[in-house]
């Protein structure tokens, strides 16, 4: 009795200890992963293929490695990506000729890919090449930094490559750093190419082939994708591998559902929670809340010029003085933004050449009953103004302040909620006179905005402006070498803006990065999404 | 035995009829989405640069740029070959995005039928025993609150309680804890998957996704399935065979459950079969609330962005499921009453 019953006892003091010991091992590991939730999904593992998701874009971040990418800053003490600072990523220096025409990288003699073998130059021209020349996304991106063509990369040495521009473009190298020119290891994706895919596309969408900090473990698309880290990068601004060991990105479509989960702990980090959720979370403080205004991107009103009757400068100027600006932002946004509105230029003239800038219009229904006359409709007249589903938690509230206030001046507004693709064919088509749309630049330069967003007959042309004066500008001022004259050009196209009104400035809305109080090390990134390398678990 | 082979016999043919249907719902569904507004190739070219060029890479990549007699052409080709096309969303095959999320939406469906099965029989046959008394009136309270409140919100609440507030239910994210490893697939079914693997932690983890999903949907179908049992019931007990199987003295859970209730099945069992078919393809807000990763939210997700291959390819699984279900409400309608084979 007494022998069985002690060593009944110790079998369970070992017990204990057994299970103890395995908790901890389970809270390690769990400490050691970063568990990310969004709406979104990953729907590919290259992010040039067309179709891919925001979220397919933040994976390849961490899959694979540019030649260079963006330093951070801090901006009202919170670290956002700094476009000015370019630092070398797979390249261990870079250096651009005085003329501005040749960009030469020095690859890092240290770097491998995740089979093991270096990276050479070869891959890189292979890779770059490959961007320029394969129908997919990279093509379009790369061409708005001149690069356009597979003879601009040259390899001189296994660990050199040389870069040469027709013109000195300014976002030619900031371009090297965006989501779309990868490095691929060359070997590998030949070996996948086929006849008809001489670019390996199709191998690449479900493989990875880079010398990314995390490489896949599990990818199912539209659910999660679970990545461990590649011990052996170091290509981090420490120069030691990314943080994390593991990191999973798990979809999760309902939003109050992401709430829970990060409140609860279960996740460490989401960036798509409405901003009631948001602000109720900041409000019981037991999480880290980081909003930064997504300063690289822009929510508008905006109006077809030309369809009538908002192809009448009148019309628009008499909507954008009958927008309830401060009740919007409020009721869209939970004022979670920087606004666009209710700003006083001195002189009547624009107070910089940045863009976006605060607009000098506000709420003024005499004004707008003024101009309403001018252009003729005293008595106003009817549209319809349309918003997509997607973003019907922001547009919906805002769709029914814009019906209210223009009613008062006798514009009449039907309200359409479109599904998202209907929505944006009919944008491409032009054929929405009266709707609210968001931009979205990764290389925020004005002359970009202004050149991308406000030119051609094309989808992003919201408004459909078709001005010379406004087009000359913004591509004289792509190649412009002299930082006052490139400012001097700014101003003349942010006042050309508004004295047309094309559309209407709202607001920025903020990116609200609700995380555990254990994480740090978040930077708002240029793609909108968390750039997993960069946290940390304190 | 011969009533078996008739059956199959039956079976058979019925399926066969309902061919011509599958065909009709095929094309009916590739036509609807084409004369739907909104172009698939513009919204997934919506990187910041996608321009004329990209809109036409993908237009040529899912095929419409050809005309739609061809394509349609093309399609049935292709479903007859076993390829139901590629989605853009999720860059997969149709197929293989199928195959993985379907055992998925079975799973909650069945689970939360039998739910509901299991508790709408037995409320159904009480209140018919007592009409009008107090647990009549229960029962129809609780079947006209489970119908009132629409699925997400009895989800969202179950959520709150039980996750939230108490921290009893795992976090509500899909089918299983995304730090547990998963069983090798043989069935497709958790569940039986884990059992099969001899994983009974793993099964036991399964199991507590399962429930709060299940019983979200099983509130929302108590209610038909109470209300038809209870009609068909009150009908059987005062039919002249109780009233003579009671005056000859049967005890009465002979006469309720052999007689009674076996005459009042058959209604019962329509209404499951049309009640699983409807919650396979109308869960969708189920599983949006629990992350389930099922058929019905990639269809709605695969709608919302024109994503035309998805879309074809989940309405023809629907079809074809509810042929199934039909074949086999015939076949359990042959058991419960045999009287039906010989027609």
């Amino acid at each position: 009795m007494g022998v069985t019953g002690s060593r009944r006892l110790l079998s369970a003091v070992a017990f204990v200890a057994f299970s103890l010991a395995a908790g901890s091992v389970q809270a390690q590991t769990r400490a050691e992963t970063l568990r990310y939730v969004t709406g979104a999904s990953v729907n590919t593992l290259e992010p040039n293929v067309p179709g891919s998701t925001r979220e397919a874009f933040a994976v390849s971040l961490s899959t694979y490695d540019r030649l260079v990418s963006f330093g951070r800053k801090q901006l009202n003490g919170k670290w956002v990506f700094d476009l000015s600072k370019i630092t070398g990523e797979l390249a261990e220096s870079y250096e651009v000729s005085p003329d501005g025409l040749k960009m030469t990288f020095r690859l890092r003699k240290d770097a491998k890919f995740q089979d093991g073998t270096p990276v050479t130059a070869d891959d890189v021209k292979w890779s770059l090449d490959r961007v320029v020349t394969a129908p997919i996304l990279g093509k379009a991106q790369l061409l708005t930094g001149s690069l356009t063509s597979a003879d601009q990369f040259k390899v001189v040495d296994p660990l050199t490559i040389e870069v040469t521009l027709p013109k000195p473009d300014k976002l030619a190298l900031p371009n090297l750093a965006t989501v779309y020119p990868i490095i691929i290891n060359s070997k590998v994706a030949k070996s996948h190419a086929t006849a008809e895919d001489p670019w390996a596309t199709a191998w690449l969408k479900e493989n990875t082939a880079g010398s990314g900090a995390y490489r896949i473990e599990t990818f199912k698309p539209g659910e999660q994708v679970i990545m461990v880290r590649n011990e052996a990068w170091n290509r981090g601004t420490t120069d030691k591998s990314a943080s994390f060991k593991r990191v999973i990105v798990q979809s999760v479509p309902e939003p109050a559902t992401r709430a829970n989960l990060v409140e609860r702990g279960d996740a460490d980090i989401v960036v798509d929670l409405q901003a009631s959720d948001v602000q109720s979370l900041e409000a019981k403080a037991k999480l880290k809340v980081i909003s930064t205004p997504q300063y690289n991107s822009v929510t508008f009103v905006s109006m077809n010029n030309q369809i009538p009757p908002f192809d009448n400068v009148n019309v628009r100027r008499a909507v954008a003085f009958a927008l309830p600006y401060d009740d919007m932002f409020k009721a869209a946004l939970f004022g979670r933004g920087s606004p666009l509105f209710g700003a006083t230029w001195a002189d009547a003239k624009p107070s910089s050449g940045a863009y976006p800038i605060p607009q000098p219009v506000k709420l003024d229904l005499d004004k707008a009953r003024e101009y309403l006359k001018a252009a003729g409709m005293p008595d106003g007249f009817s549209t319809t103004f349309s918003f997509n589903v997607g973003q019907a938690s922001t547009a919906e509230p805002m769709a029914a302040l814009v019906k209210e206030s223009l009613a008062k001046i006798g514009i009449k507004v039907d309200i359409q909620k479109l599904p998202d693709a209907q929505m944006s064919t009919q944008i491409n088509e032009k054929k929405l006179p009266f709707f609210t749309e968001g931009i979205v630049a990764w290389l925020p330069s004005p002359d970009y905005f202004y050149r991308n967003f406000y030119t051609g007959n094309q989808r992003w042309n919201y408004s459909s402006i078709n001005n010379a004066e406004l087009m000359e500008i913004a591509q004289k001022a792509r190649f412009e070498p002299d930082a006052a004259k490139y400012e001097e050009d700014g101003r003349k196209l942010n006042a050309i803006h508004f004295t047309e009104m094309p559309q209407i400035p709202l607001w920025q809305p903020s990116q609200d990065a609700v995380m555990a109080a254990s994480v740090e090390g978040y930077t708002y990134q240029f793609h909108r999404q968390v750039d997993y390398r960069d946290l940390n678990r304190k | 035995m011969a009533a078996f082979g008739a059956t199959v016999i039956r079976a058979g043919r019925r399926f066969l009829s309902s061919l011509p249907a599958l065909f009709g719902v095929l094309v009916f569904t590739f036509l609807l989405m084409r004369v739907l507004p909104g172009d698939p190739a513009v919204f997934f070219a919506s990187g910041p640069n996608a321009g004329k060029e990209e809109i036409e890479v993908i237009r040529k990549q899912m095929g419409l740029n050809k005309p739609v007699p061809e394509q349609l052409m093309l399609y049935l080709y292709d479903v007859g070959s076993g390829n139901l096309g590629r989605s853009m969303m999720t860059g997969q095959l149709v197929t293989k995005d199928l195959r993985e999320r379907l055992p998925a939406s079975l799973e909650l469906t069945l689970t939360a039928l039998l739910i509901a099965l299991v508790s709408a029989v037995p409320l159904g046959v009480l209140a018919a025993l007592r009409p009008g008394s107090i647990i009549d009136h229960g029962v129809r309270f609780f079947c006209a609150l489970g119908v009132c409140v629409p699925t997400f919100v009895s989800g969202l609440l179950l959520i709150y309680v039980f996750y939230y507030l108490l921290g009893l239910a795992p976090d509500p994210t899909g089918r299983v804890d995304i730090f547990a490893s998963l069983p090798p697939r043989r069935t497709g079914f958790l569940l039986i998957d884990f059992l099969l693997a001899g994983d009974f932690d793993g099964w036991w983890a399964a199991f507590r996704q399962l429930i709060l999903p299940a019983l979200s949907m099983a509130l929302f179908v108590v209610a038909p399935l109470a209300r038809i049992t209870r009609a068909s019931m009150l009908v059987s007990l005062g039919s002249d065979f109780v009233r003579t199987a009671r005056s000859v003295g049967l005890p009465w859970w002979r006469v309720v459950v052999t007689y009674a209730l076996r005459n009042a099945i058959l209604p019962v069992i329509t209404i499951a079969g049309i009640v699983f078919s409807t919650m396979l393809g109308a869960n969708v807000l189920v599983e949006k609330v629990f992350s389930w990763p099922g058929v019905a939210s990639y269809a709605l997700d695969a709608l919302l962005s024109s994503d035309y291959a998805p879309v074809q390819g989940f309405v023809l699984l629907m079809a074809t499921v509810f042929v199934i279900v039909n074949l086999l409400v015939d076949i359990l309608y042959g058991i419960a009453d045999p009287r039906v084979t010989i027609g």
